[in-house]
């Protein structure tokens, strides 16, 4: 996307982000076997500007896509491996005493690995709850404070965490307030045979190199800038607000599953990212403006990991997707009348 | 996946938009106008239903206003849901897979905005969205299953129409009697109107008489103009129960103990049994009758003592306050010798005739004998009347000259019983000698053979007055009524079924008793009447001895007020009228079992 800039048309930048991720995903493809669902999902995060939790069982490329991604990005990439032991100034640096040149001696702040801007927080949940929190500020302030000084990250600023959900020995799960800072949470399943086979051959012969950079800092911005541009109609924010709010059990009129299966619901937060996260796919789809396929196609990674469910839920096995899905049936996208027109 | 048209102009959007709406909007109203005809037609059909089964035939095409009222209100709900904006653009949307582009689009086209912003972008793609939209992808639904009514429903309103309409349901039945009457003539009236004429009795009968027939009058005048069955029956019914009232009036009311006095006088005499009986049933032809057979079979110291017993009544009844029971009893005192004479001549001119009598005429010379009653009077009179028809002029001589000589037997006084005086049968043999003699004795015995003898004053007028209740029985007929056998006191002999008051009677059997009434076959309504049944033991019941004319001891003779509702235990409300005479003794003369009588007749007896 060298061509193009902020003076040109909203069309023509939609075509020039078009051919941008495009060219991401066949970047990331270099490396990247298969999982084209979680790379889309993951650039729905890096393009509305929201952090992406990653969770999978342990070799499934999880940290390798994050190194990937910011490979293709001309930014700064820092990886954070969580461990039980690792503290806070781990995560965002500390004053050191440092002795100048005349002998002078003064505190100098050594920036922790927070301070980059493709973050990789790779096995978020074996580190403390002290720990953890210490990136909160980060990822929701988008700066750091540091013995009483607030310093700001260099945008974009973007956190790419992973969890292992099978070793939950000497883990601390990640706590509702913080997975909420997560725009979305993306599931990273198992490669298929083909996958797998094409994984065998890529990481057992010759190295194949890095991939290209295609990405540069000022067109991610542009891009951020163009999805936040993408419209949203009334009737699509209705919808996205009657979704959220279908998924708290509290709510008057919530679908049974619902009342069943959760104990909280999403917050505004989660429809802010439910709106967000569509005009990100509405853009990579070459779209102005978000459908209620938009919504309905982000529900699952935005909401999955916001419900909390209940201990009935839980028993019966019911897992938030689940629940998304039939949010998804239940809840109408149109208005009745219209939707009693197309009913018939 | 920016559509080709993404270059064309914003500014058509809004007119292609606008385009479509319509048609989108035009559509559903009439979606609604239809439904709301379609329920309009319904209820009109229901309507129409209504009108049809009670008889408004007018009314029924009113129904299919009800489908023009339908489509107002459906046309008035569409106004009032009709579809905005952004519904119109998710229809839109929905119909042509603009993935919301139109819904946006419409938002964004009121806002300012220019190229660089998603406006015109979306509302570009949004215009070529509906350019290449066509009318069958946006036709908005018209029909609903509610529709199909319309059809069935104002075929139903035009079946209802075409149809004729129901028979009217059955009127109320009339309560019986209800319907008019009207009858120009009325002949059994006439003979009421006749006992104006009737010799009576004393200046208070005669106005009683009068007023029978002034009654009799204005019912007649009532049926001419036409009258209600029921109350023409009641006033005839009346009438006859003031007949029947005036027939036994003989001996009533303060006159009562002379009549008992002079039936006990009577009693005493056994020659007078059957006359006795007679004038306490107040039968006073019967009595007059059993008095002519005494007069023709008695001897003459029978007839005396007879003689002397009426007299000896008469007397009685005369101190006992009761001058009419007297009066008749002298009468026919007086009478008794008169009818001896008479019979006494025409047995002997039976007996001189001898042969030439015939067969025939024997007979009823016999009967006359056994019974001297009228009627056997009457036949003996006219087998006479004809052997002297046959009889030649010299014959004839011979008969006078055979009386003659039988002059010298006979007894010097008249009515001794043992036949004609001499001087009676000097009389005889004198007519027969000339033939203008000849032809008076024709004529006498041509009298005697087609009339009774002439009865009593009293029994005279019960004659005219039976005559004139069974005018009213037969009025009673002609206005429609089954006349109640009325029980007169000893009733009258049958005449074949037809002397009754009913004239239905067909099969009536010769005898005292009960007029001529029988169980069927005559011109009245005879539905609900039970069969004849066989009386078997019963008949025994009927036949009993009962004395009709003696009322039931402590009675209160006349009217006496009934009460309405009244009960065996209960008092009841209200006069329901007078009893009848007719209905007094009731009891005694009905076939109620003699050991129930007592208790039914307390049940009925008048307050």
């Amino acid at each position: 996307m060298t061509e193009g800039g902020s003076g040109e048309s909203f069309e023509v930048r939609l075509v020039l982000a078009q051919k941008t991720s495009a060219k991401l995903r066949e970047a990331i493809g270099f490396v990247i076997v298969g999982q084209n669902e979680v790379v889309d999902q993951t650039l729905w995060g890096l393009l509305a500007g929201g952090h992406v939790l990653l969770e999978g069982a342990p070799g499934l490329g999880k940290t390798l896509l994050v190194r990937t991604l910011s490979s293709c990005l001309d930014l700064k990439f820092s990886r954070i491996q969580f461990t039980p032991d690792l503290m806070p100034s781990d995560v965002t640096g500390t004053n050191i005493l440092v002795t100048g040149a005349d002998g002078a001696r003064h505190f100098t702040l050594h920036k922790g690995p927070v301070f980059g801007q493709v973050i990789l927080a790779d096995e978020i949940n074996r580190a403390t709850p002290k720990t953890q929190s210490s990136l909160l500020e980060a990822m929701q302030e988008h700066a750091c404070t540091i013995a009483g000084t607030r310093h700001a990250m260099e945008e974009p600023f973007f956190v790419l965490a992973t969890e292992n959900p099978i070793e939950m020995e000497g883990t601390y799960p990640l706590p509702e307030a913080q997975l909420d800072r997560f725009l979305l949470k993306v599931i990273v399943p198992s490669p298929t045979e083909d996958e797998m086979t094409e994984i065998l051959v890529r990481t057992t012969g010759r190295e194949r190199g890095e991939p290209p950079r295609v990405l540069s800092r000022d067109e991610l911005m542009m891009l951020r800038a163009l999805c936040r541009d993408v419209a949203v109609a009334e009737p699509v924010l209705r919808y996205a607000s009657r979704f959220v709010r279908a998924s708290d059990p509290t709510t008057p009129g919530a679908p049974e599953l619902v009342k069943r299966a959760l104990r909280f619901g999403a917050g505004v937060r989660g429809a802010q990212s439910l709106v967000l996260a569509s005009k990100a796919v509405a853009m990579l789809d070459g779209r102005a403006h978000v459908s209620f396929a938009d919504i309905q196609r982000v529900a699952k990674p935005v909401l999955r990991h916001r419900l909390i469910r209940s201990f009935e839920g839980e028993a019966d096995g019911i897992t938030t997707d689940q629940v998304v899905a039939g949010l998804i049936d239940s809840v109408p996208t149109r208005p009745e009348p219209v939707q009693q027109a197309m009913a018939r | 996946m920016l559509p080709a048209a993404n270059t064309g102009s914003t500014t058509g959007f809004k007119p292609s938009f606008a385009r479509w709406s319509r048609r989108v909007r035009a559509r559903l109203a009439l979606g609604h106008v239809l439904t709301g005809a379609a329920v309009g037609l319904l209820i009109g059909a229901g309507a129409t239903a209504v009108a049809w089964k009670t008889r408004n035939g007018p009314l029924r095409p009113g129904g299919a206003v009800g489908g023009v009222l339908g489509a107002a209100v459906g046309f008035a709900v569409a106004r009032r849901r009709r579809w905005s904006d952004p519904h119109v653009a998710l229809y839109l949307d929905a119909r042509l897979g603009a993935h919301e582009t139109i819904a946006t689009a419409v938002e964004l086209e009121g806002q300012a905005g220019d190229d660089g912003s998603a406006r015109a972008v979306v509302i570009s793609q949004a215009t070529a969205a509906l350019a290449q939209a066509t009318s069958k992808q946006v036709r908005a639904p018209l029909f609903t299953p509610w529709h199909a009514a319309a059809p069935i429903a104002a075929a139903a309103i035009g079946y209802l129409c075409w149809i004729p309409l129901p028979p009217a349901p059955p009127a109320a039945k009339a309560p019986p009697g209800a319907d008019k009457v009207q009858l120009a003539q009325v002949a059994g009236l006439e003979k009421v109107i006749k006992l104006s004429e009737l010799d009576a009795r004393d200046e208070s009968q005669k106005e009683r008489l009068r007023k029978l027939a002034e009654e009799a009058k204005r019912i007649r005048a009532k049926l001419r103009e036409g009258a209600e069955k029921r109350e023409a029956q009641a006033d005839i019914a009346k009438l006859r129960d003031a007949i029947t009232s005036e027939r036994l009036s003989l001996g009533d009311g303060e006159q009562r103990a002379g009549m008992e006095a002079a039936l006990g006088k009577m009693a005493a005499n056994p020659d007078l049994k059957q006359a006795e009986k007679a004038l306490g049933d107040r039968d006073l032809v019967k009595f007059d009758e059993e008095m002519e057979k005494l007069a023709n079979k008695l001897e003459k110291k029978d007839r005396e003592q007879a003689k002397k017993t009426l007299e000896e009544a008469a007397e009685a009844a005369k101190k006992a306050g009761s001058p009419d029971v007297a009066k008749e009893l002298a009468q026919q005192k007086k009478l008794m010798d008169e009818r001896a004479k008479k019979g006494e001549m025409l047995r002997e001119l039976a007996k001189e005739l001898g042969e030439g009598l015939g067969e025939d005429g024997k007979d009823a010379l016999k009967d006359f004998d056994k019974s001297g009653g009228g009627k056997e009077q009457q036949k003996l009179a006219d087998k006479l009347d004809k052997a002297l028809g046959k009889m030649t002029p010299e014959q004839r001589k011979q008969l006078a000259e055979n009386l003659k000589k039988k002059m010298a037997s006979a007894p010097e006084q008249e009515g001794t019983g043992k036949g004609p005086s001499k001087r009676e049968l000097k009389d005889l043999a004198d007519q027969l000698d000339t033939p203008e003699g000849q032809q008076q004795l024709e004529d006498q015995l041509k009298k005697m053979a087609e009339a009774p003898p002439p009865g009593s004053d009293e029994a005279e007028r019960q004659k005219a007055l039976d005559g004139a209740q069974e005018g009213a029985g037969e009025a009673e007929g002609d206005v429609g009524g089954t006349p109640m056998p009325m029980p007169v006191a000893g009733g009258k002999d049958g005449k074949d079924g037809k002397g009754g008051p009913g004239k239905d009677g067909k099969d009536g059997k010769s005898g005292p008793g009960q007029s001529g009434h029988s169980d069927g076959g005559g011109p009245g309504d005879h539905k609900g009447q039970t069969g004849v049944i066989e009386g078997g033991d019963l008949r025994a019941h009927a036949s009993v001895k009962i004395n009709k004319g003696k009322p039931m001891p402590g009675m209160v003779m006349g009217r006496s007020a009934g009460r309405a509702g009244d009960t065996a235990n209960l008092v009841g409300e209200g006069g329901i009228g007078n009893a009848a005479p007719g209905e007094i003794g009731g009891i005694e003369r009905s076939d109620v079992p003699e050991e129930y009588r007592e208790q039914v007749g307390r049940y009925f007896q008048p307050k």
